[in-house]
């Protein structure tokens, strides 16, 4: 849709009250009013009515956006300005007036399919098993390579028999392909809580590449993940990234939830991991926008976060943007690393042997790996997804009293 | 495009401001346009934003000579129509100047840059266990500078007062560039001239710029109790404002939801079981903790006594939040509910409270308005709500006569135009309704003095306030 065929009740609800500025990462970094939701709602709102003409300025302050929707929360009025920004973004590609970079518009089409994909990055896998991974975003793990996380998944359920309720897990386009062993560890902390896991044939990305780049395409990957999804009988959708599962979320039809695996086993009430008495571990957590800003959930429930048997507490301005936004640290990496700059400085005093700084979006884990790997945090600390932080190993059993559906 | 004149004002900004930014293109100005009165629109001709204080000295020195009008904004959250370019010129924002210099626990001040956010003073004060009072709802995203030119109020100043009661001085930059220092961390305590901050404060930029003030601190109150009552009527809430404001236990907030503010919050997804036709009010105590344990059960039967037989109150954090939620959310729905809104911000003797609200009512009726009151009925400081929708002809010219009507009655019965909001060049048009030829002749000659030529925000709070060039 473009600027000029929006409805013109579209920004109408915006009623320049400013609690937006506050909040808004580009705002703070820049103290430029057109670098905030209301300036960027007013430039898009007067183009569309006509009175401001198409403006390279217009085009900057779009593309400066990061997408975190902190500004959603913030916004008395209940601005839709994430649908607003997103319809903007793609309408500014399509004229060309705004040209994602050629990598991500190579990874855009490369994520419509999966198979390839996996392919492409299995030599990325292999080097992050071993060792060897060298990019500021790679932190480091140990993917399988060749094992997908569907027949993982198959092979637990059978060992294990799980009677619990029914999930189907979104594995995700780059999870799957580069992070595979936090899909891994998903599987097992909920057979391990008696959840029953299936790993929907057919599903796909679920569009936010798209939706981050503005790019063609993510209809026909909403279609395919509502035909992978739609019709399951399942007690839950799940998705082990924040920003993946506000992704799918959109695309299904209300009555279809899609939960966070972290808000899910909330509710179970998850199993403890027993640590050492003298671990002398901390955990510092971050919460991902698109989890609290997008699926507007309060945070991550603290009955998980006690059950990783770490001493933890939030990281400061946990609410905050870490700067990822998506693939903004690749479209915009100096205002990326200025907003991590900011919010990873409080790790170079972190108490804690080893700190760990943990979080639920994998887009965000490589956003914190690169503050070690710019130099932007001198002391060593660890990413490591919550869900990592509550595995059991590859050796476990369901407890005889799991809950029973 | 760029026309000859503002590429020459370009250049000119561009060497008075070597590390600040400034910026002249069509979509740059676009967002700079209105304040939280965001149906107006004065578009400057540049904006600029100073990298430091030294850059905004520096750049008033040079400012005269630029012969256009110089506003200062801070975040731009003000509902008069105050920082915005009126007359066209030169708005200087000041979001680079947010540091906190000094705060100083022995002595009880804190020395602020213009540009430091109102809640993020608290937050920084907080582990000190000190606070600064005034508490406008914008407090999450206004700036020190704003409230001190609009010399903001908020909820609490029933018993706290209004900004002009913290601030200890104020260092100010003339149009010659000259920086003064009036007042400073021991307050009015000096000389007379000491007191020339008092012209500072609610100047609304019309005097000149400021870069740092000294704020008094107090400790944080031990204990905060909440009470939520409801009243079938205005006579009985009338009942428990008076019975509030004469009572030993003097609140420090005194806050009202009429009843068509009730039913907004309750046909919301904010509802939180207010009766229907209701009349809320809010009020909190706080104090040292057994004096302010002793004087809840007598609050309690006060507010009951007055009529009403749904009064909630709690100390805790989370359940006091849970009472405010009604009076914040409404702010902010007024939003979902329609395009446009004008706040109005009169001050009335108390006694007048029914009265006025009932011509509130009448003229909103008539003319089929929508208008919701949410506001501090402590110190009379009413904020009826007009909703309006500036695309349909006529709506505003209904708006604006209601607001002209009401400020008659407002003056008629004692009171004045603005508590906490400014006059800006909204409320400009019935200065004269308030003051006499010769009381603006006097309040005139004080920016006249400063800048003579009220480059400085002209056609702000006086519609005579020219700029010539």
């Amino acid at each position: 849709m473009s600027t000029e065929a929006m409805p013109p009740d579209y920004f109408s609800n915006c009623t320049h009250c400013g609690f937006c500025l506050a909040v808004c990462p580009t705002y703070k970094l820049t103290g430029d009013e057109n670098n905030s939701p209301r300036g960027r709602l007013r430039l898009w709102s007067e183009e569309a009515a006509g009175r401001l003409p198409q403006d390279e300025w217009t085009d900057f302050y779009t593309a400066e956006c990061v997408g975190c929707l902190a500004c959603e929360t913030a916004c008395p009025a209940t601005v839709p300005y994430g649908e607003i920004f997103e319809h903007v973004r793609h309408e500014h590609v399509a004229s060309h007036r705004f040209k994602p970079k050629l990598a991500l518009r190579l990874a855009a089409a490369a994520v419509t399919r999966p198979m390839l994909f996996n392919l492409a990055l299995l030599p990325a896998r292999l080097l992050r098993s071993a060792g060897l991974s060298v990019h500021r975003f790679l932190f480091p793990g140990s993917p399988s390579v060749l094992k997908s996380t569907a027949a993982y998944a198959d092979e637990l359920m059978q060992r294990h028999r799980p009677t619990g309720p029914r999930v189907a897990l979104l594995t995700g386009c780059l999870m799957e392909a580069m992070f595979r062993e936090i899909n891994f560890a998903t599987v097992r902390v909920l057979i391990e809580n008696n959840v029953q896991v299936i790993i929907p044939d057919g599903q796909g990305c679920c569009g936010a590449f798209q939706e981050h780049t503005g790019l063609d395409g993510v209809e026909t990957l909403r279609d395919q993940n509502r035909r992978a999804f739609g019709a399951l009988d399942v007690d839950a959708i799940v998705s082990n990234s924040s920003g993946c599962g506000y992704a799918l979320g959109k695309t299904l039809e209300p009555g279809k939830q899609v939960r966070d695996v972290l808000g899910f086993l909330g509710e179970l009430g998850p199993l403890r991991r027993q640590r050492a008495r003298c671990d002398g571990t901390r955990v510092y957590v971050d919460l991902p926008c698109h989890l609290v800003h997008g699926q507007k959930a309060s945070g991550i429930p603290a009955n998980v976060l006690d059950a990783t048997g770490y001493r933890w507490e939030l990281a400061p301005k946990a609410k905050d943007c870490c700067g990822s936004g998506g693939v903004y640290n690749i479209q915009k990496p100096a205002n990326a690393s200025a907003i991590l700059a900011d919010k990873s400085a409080f790790l170079n005093e972190a108490e804690g042997a080893p700190v760990i700084l943990s979080t639920s979006n994998h887009v965000c884990m490589m956003q914190w790996h690169s503050a070690g790997a710019t130099g932007l945090v001198s002391r060593p600390y660890e990413v490591r997804h919550i869900i990592q932080l509550l595995d059991p190993g590859e050796k476990f059993s369901i407890p005889s009293n799991s809950p029973q559906p | 495009m760029t026309s000859p004149v503002t590429s020459s004002l370009e250049q000119q900004l561009k060497a008075l401001l070597p590390r600040g930014r400034v910026l002249t293109s069509a979509a740059q100005l676009a967002g700079y346009g209105a304040d939280g009165l965001g149906y107006k629109n004065h578009l400057p001709d540049a904006v600029v934003i100073p990298a430091d204080a030294e850059e905004l000295a520096g750049f008033m020195h040079g400012a005269k000579s630029l012969g256009v009008p110089v506003v200062m904004r801070g975040a731009g959250t003000s509902l008069s129509g105050g920082p915005v370019a009126a007359q066209g010129g030169v708005i200087v924002h000041t979001s680079a100047l947010k540091k906190i210099r000094e705060i100083n626990t022995e002595g009880f001040w804190c020395e602020v840059e213009c540009g430091v956010g109102l809640n993020d003073l608290d937050a920084a004060l907080k582990p000190h266990g000190v606070f600064y009072p005034p508490d406008p709802s914008s407090g999450p995203v206004c700036t020190l500078g704003g409230n001190v030119a609009s010399n903001a109020g908020g909820a609490h100043c029933f018993r706290y007062g209004v900004t002009s009661n913290y601030v200890l001085g104020v260092e100010a930059v003339m149009l010659d560039g000259s920086v003064h220092r009036f007042g400073g961390p021991a307050g009015g305590r000096g000389p007379w001239r000491e007191d020339w901050k008092r012209f500072m404060i609610g100047s609304e930029g019309t005097l000149a710029a400021f870069t740092r003030f000294w704020l008094r601190l107090l400790p944080l109150p031990e204990k905060v109790w909440t009470f939520r009552a409801t009243y079938p009527d205005m006579k009985t809430t009338e009942a428990a404002i008076h019975a509030l404001v004469a009572h030993s236990s003097y609140p420090a907030a005194i806050e009202m939801l009429d009843p068509r503010g009730v039913a907004m919050v309750e046909s919301s997804q904010m509802a939180c079981g207010l009766p229907e036709g209701s009349f809320m009010l809010l009020v909190e105590i706080d104090g040292p903790e057994a004096l302010v344990n002793a004087r809840v059960q007598s609050v309690a039967e006060l507010l009951r006594q007055a009529g009403s037989n749904d009064v909630m109150f709690s100390d805790e954090d989370a359940l006091r939040q849970k009472l405010w939620k009604a009076r914040k959310a409404a702010g902010g729905l007024l939003g979902q509910l329609s395009p446009a809104y004008v706040v109005q911000d009169a001050v009335i003797p108390k006694r007048a409270l029914a009265e006025v609200l009932q011509l509130v009512y009448d003229e909103a009726d008539a003319a089929n308005i929508r208008a919701v009151n949410v506001f501090h009925a402590g110190d009379g400081n009413l904020h009826p709500n007009f909703l309006f929708d500036s695309r349909v002809p006529g709506e505003l010219e209904k708006v604006e006569l209601i607001s002209k009507r009401l400020m008659q009655r407002v003056i008629d019965v004692g009171g004045t135009l603005s508590g906490e909001h400014g006059i800006g060049n909204d409320k400009s048009a019935y200065m004269p309704l308030v003051f006499g030829p010769d009381s603006m002749r006097l309040q005139l000659s004080v920016p006249a003095a400063f800048n003579p030529a009220h480059q400085m925000n002209p056609l702000k709070v006086f519609d005579s306030r020219h700029f010539i060039a």
